[in-house]
């Protein structure tokens, strides 16, 4: 009996491997619901077992795969059916054996291949109260991020064997550096102009509000929402744990290390709804709403994005989670992120533009914004209008502040949410429903007449008023203060945008 | 290259002769009693159904054959008018026409009857008939024709409308073409003012043309007046909008043409009003503005320059009659100082560099600013509405 582990959405499921050895014609069987993956390895071990110097029984032998209600996917469990079988021809001893899980995929020379999520696996070993596991050396640093596991990083089949054997002693395997992201090199010092921007994003960071840019093409959308990333709030370990997890299962992780920022993901806009939300034959992967985990996600062109993948998009954003529903069962993915949409303002992108006319016919712009509107929209607290600047504009305008110092600000920010909520259980103010924002902002009798006047004056919906309320906590909380003022409010009046007629900004 | 083709030069110069002399003999009048008597009306409702023959060589034909129901022999004989209306005019049936112009209400003046509008008397190529939908037609000195652009700016809209309701405080008529953008909003001013618009389609008397418009013109069937050239069930075809246009600039004293990017139908029904003799206004624009090009034209060509709704009045001579009540507004210090550096349209940390202040501590100035009605944000920048001018 060998433990191995397969994963399951993101979370390790512990597998335990029997082998049988009887009479008959040498053939390997697989049984307790194998997926396509798992059955690969059938024909895979045998050379492996070969290769690496040992023997393979000729004879009848029968894999089973336990518990057998539960799908088994992926390749980490190559590893563990070599061992199962070697342990049942009596090649290697058993006492080691039964305190350590296996996972790996297996060469047909029998040396270990790197494998997505092992790091789900080491964890799910450690709960099982498993001494230690045995993975391919290339994950041996993902896998040491577990605190209190033995791991070994095997480069081969035969690595596995001599241990188990007694005859090697693996070196303690060290936890991989924090990987930071490509992003990470962009900086907001870099911007010029678009001040009004800058602070909602600021703003953004702060009360982890989703954002919708609407501007003409080359007003700096993509730019600005590359660029929000760098001024979220550090991550904290066992956030970094969960999106290094996501990545280990999606394959994505490189050096082993936890992922040390935040994530920024920008999915082209003919994304298909797998791709999106997870999903892919046979074995589940992490869609982009996952691997943006506690980081961004960017939908550059959000009109051009199929209807249902945008659809798709609410369950995340209201549950900060994602279930991917197969024949097999459901299963779940961690999917809390920060929205950023971008979008031009009417077809042909030059609506409100002061230098430009637009060409679009107004049915047109409306079909147009119906695509922007909806359910979605609902969920986006701050909509910003990107101007394009003209060269009188910009010119003067001295490069930004730096990410770092507007990151001092938001994380302040974020920590009296924190503390004010505590009891609650809500980490920011974006998170909030309705009806506790609404108990929970302390407003000023000031604030109060303004978002009133703003209901007739500016046609404030109910929804509309929610939004700015939470924003304007928000905007409240990065000055530290404890009551929300009549020009917090009044600031926040100026993130909301209407897309139902006219133009972009009469309307809230 | 003249010496090579002696003949081309005087002949075409000829030819352009015989053609302005052609003009000069072109008829412009309908002969007495084209459409005089029960046949000949009957004979004009079909003709007005036809597509190939313009109102300019309908003219001709009558000119040469007399009345209505001899026009509508030639067409029938096929000589006037193309195959295709040959086929058209004999399919159409006058008393179908008839009916369905008493289902959607309308009446038709015929040129000659007295519901005929005189006004249309001037043009070079008056419409021989005209369906009538709603209140009659107020008389011409009642009525000033407001048009402009269909992709008109927030500003443009907020200024028809305005002349729309001023015009009909002072007890004027509107006529415009119900298009969207300067058109729909000048008949939605005045309606909201309680007053009189007429709006010319450019399709059959029943259809609801623009789409984006069929609310505001079901809405002038009731309480304006609805003009076309067309019957009933006629589609709308390009063609059918700049004949539109010089109803449109015929029915008025005055054109107000308030915005207009180049190559717009503004410029013809203005040019319209110009050959008719009726006063031009146009408003103004930044030189850089694509939809103040007509305007400026207009302008070089003597066209009467208003900055507003205040100057039309007092051209028109209407300043004397009921005005609009003027705002007081209670701004508090910074409010004024901000509203003052808003004269264009501004970003918001420029008003900011102006006052001193971040773009926290101004953007909640704009916004109140924008709450009493004195600034709105286009695209991002702040511009000022025309209350703050008045205010």
């Amino acid at each position: 009996m060998v433990m191995g582990v397969t994963v399951v959405g993101v979370r390790g499921h512990p597998v335990v491997v029997e082998a049988h050895i009887g009479r008959g014609l040498p053939s390997l069987t697989l049984t307790g619901l194998p997926g396509a993956p798992v059955q690969d390895a059938r024909d895979r071990i045998r050379p492996a077992v070969e290769s690496s110097g040992l023997e393979w029984p000729l004879r009848r032998i029968v894999v089973n795969l336990s518990p057998g209600n539960v799908r088994k996917d992926g390749p980490g469990l190559d590893l563990p059916i070599a061992m199962s079988v070697l342990a049942a021809s009596a090649q290697v001893p058993g006492d080691r054996l039964a305190r350590f899980a296996f996972a790996g995929e297996l060469s047909l020379k029998g040396s270990t291949v790197s494998t997505p999520g092992v790091l789900s696996m080491a964890i799910a070993a450690a709960k099982a109260g498993l001494e230690g596991v045995v993975v391919p050396a290339a994950n041996a640093g993902e896998a040491a991020l577990v605190d209190g596991l033995r791991v070994v990083g095997a480069a081969g089949l035969a690595d596995a064997v001599r241990f188990l054997r007694g005859a090697w002693d693996p070196p303690v395997a060290v936890p991989g550096q924090p990987q930071q992201a490509r992003h990470d090199a962009v900086d907001f010092a870099e911007v010029r102009g678009q001040a009004q921007a800058r602070r909602a994003l600021e703003i953004a960071a702060s009360g982890g509000h989703n954002v919708l840019m609407v501007g003409s093409p080359g007003a700096g959308k993509t730019m600005l929402a590359r660029r929000l990333a760098t001024i979220l709030p550090g991550l904290s370990r066992e956030e970094a744990v969960e999106v290094t997890q996501l990545h280990s299962v999606a394959g994505l992780l490189e050096g082993g290390g936890l992922v040390g920022s935040r994530p920024f993901r920008s999915p082209h806009h003919s994304i298909s709804l797998p791709a999106m939300l997870g999903g892919g034959s046979g074995y589940v992967r992490p869609g982009e709403v996952s691997l943006a985990h506690h980081g961004v996600l960017f939908m550059d062109e959000l009109t051009e994005f199929r209807r249902d993948a945008i659809e798709a998009l609410r369950q995340p954003l209201e549950d900060g989670r994602v279930v991917v529903t197969r024949m097999v069962g459901a299963v779940e993915f961690p999917a809390r992120f920060t929205l950023v949409a971008a979008a031009n303002p009417c077809p042909c992108g030059y609506e409100g533009d002061p230098k430009r006319q637009c060409r679009c016919l107004p049915h047109r712009i409306q079909l147009y914004r119906q695509k922007l509107s909806g359910p979605l929209l609902d969920r986006i607290d701050i909509r910003l209008i990107v101007p394009r600047l003209s060269k009188k504009e910009l010119l003067g305008e001295s490069a930004g502040e730096p990410s770092a110092a507007i990151r001092e600000r938001v994380e302040e920010a974020r920590a009296r949410q924190r503390d004010r909520y505590a009891s609650l259980g809500y980490p920011c103010n974006a998170q909030l429903p309705g009806p506790v924002a609404r108990r929970e902002a302390r407003m000023s009798q000031g604030a109060h007449e303004v978002l009133a006047q703003a209901v007739d004056a500016l046609a404030l919906t109910g929804r509309g008023f929610d939004r700015a309320l939470k924003v304007a906590r928000t905007i409240a909380d990065l000055t530290s203060a404890v009551e929300v003022s009549a020009d917090h409010v009044a600031e926040a009046l100026s993130y909301r945008m209407s897309l139902s007629e006219g133009s972009l900004a009469r309307a809230g | 290259m003249p010496g090579e083709k002696p003949t081309e030069d005087p002949g075409h110069a000829l030819a352009g002769d015989h053609g302005s002399a052609d003009q000069d003999r072109r008829p412009t009048r309908w002969p007495p009693g084209f459409a005089d008597g029960r046949a000949n009306r009957r004979a004009l409702l079909v003709l007005t159904a036809l597509r190939g023959i313009t109102p300019r060589q309908m003219l001709e034909v009558a000119d040469r054959e007399g009345s209505a129901s001899a026009c509508l022999a030639a067409v029938k004989a096929g000589r006037a008018g193309s195959a295709a209306d040959r086929e058209h005019a004999r399919e159409l049936d006058p008393a179908a026409i008839e009916a369905a112009v008493a289902t959607c209400g309308a009446r038709f003046a015929s040129h000659g009857s007295e519901a005929y509008p005189p006004q249309l008397e001037n043009l070079k190529d008056p419409p021989a008939g005209l369906f009538v939908r709603g209140l009659p037609l107020p008389r011409r000195d009642r009525t000033v024709g407001v048009v402009g652009a269909r992709n008109c700016s927030d500003l443009g809209r907020e200024l028809a409308l305005t002349i729309g309701r001023d015009l009909a405080a002072s007890g004027m008529c509107t006529v415009s073409g119900a298009a969207r953008g300067i058109d729909a909003a000048a008949h939605e001013g005045s309606l909201e003012a309680g007053g009189d618009t007429v709006a010319v389609l450019g399709c059959g008397i029943d259809v609801g043309y623009p789409r984006g418009s069929r609310a505001l013109i079901a809405r002038i069937a009731e309480v304006g007046t609805l003009v076309s050239e067309y019957p009933p069930g006629v589609p709308p075809e390009p063609f059918r909008f700049p004949a539109r246009n010089r109803i449109v600039a015929a029915l008025g004293t005055a054109l107000v043409v308030v915005e207009g990017a180049q190559g717009s139908g503004s410029m013809i029904s203005a040019e319209h009003a110009l050959d008719l003799g009726r006063d031009v206004f146009a408003v103004p624009g930044a030189i850089t503005n694509p939809l103040a090009y007509v305007p400026h034209a207009l302008i070089r060509e003597g066209a009467t320059l208003i900055r507003g709704v205040d100057d039309l009045m007092r051209d028109l001579k209407l300043d004397g009659g009921p005005g609009l009540p003027r705002r007081r507004l209670d701004l508090t210090l910074a409010e004024q100082a901000t509203l003052d550096l808003v004269t264009e349209p501004v970003l918001p940390e420029n008003v900011g560099k102006g006052l001193g202040l971040s773009v926290p501590e101004v953007l909640p100035l704009l916004v109140s600013l924008e709450m009493k009605g004195l600034v709105r944000n286009v695209g991002g920048r702040f511009e000022p509405r025309l209350e703050a001018r008045a205010g």
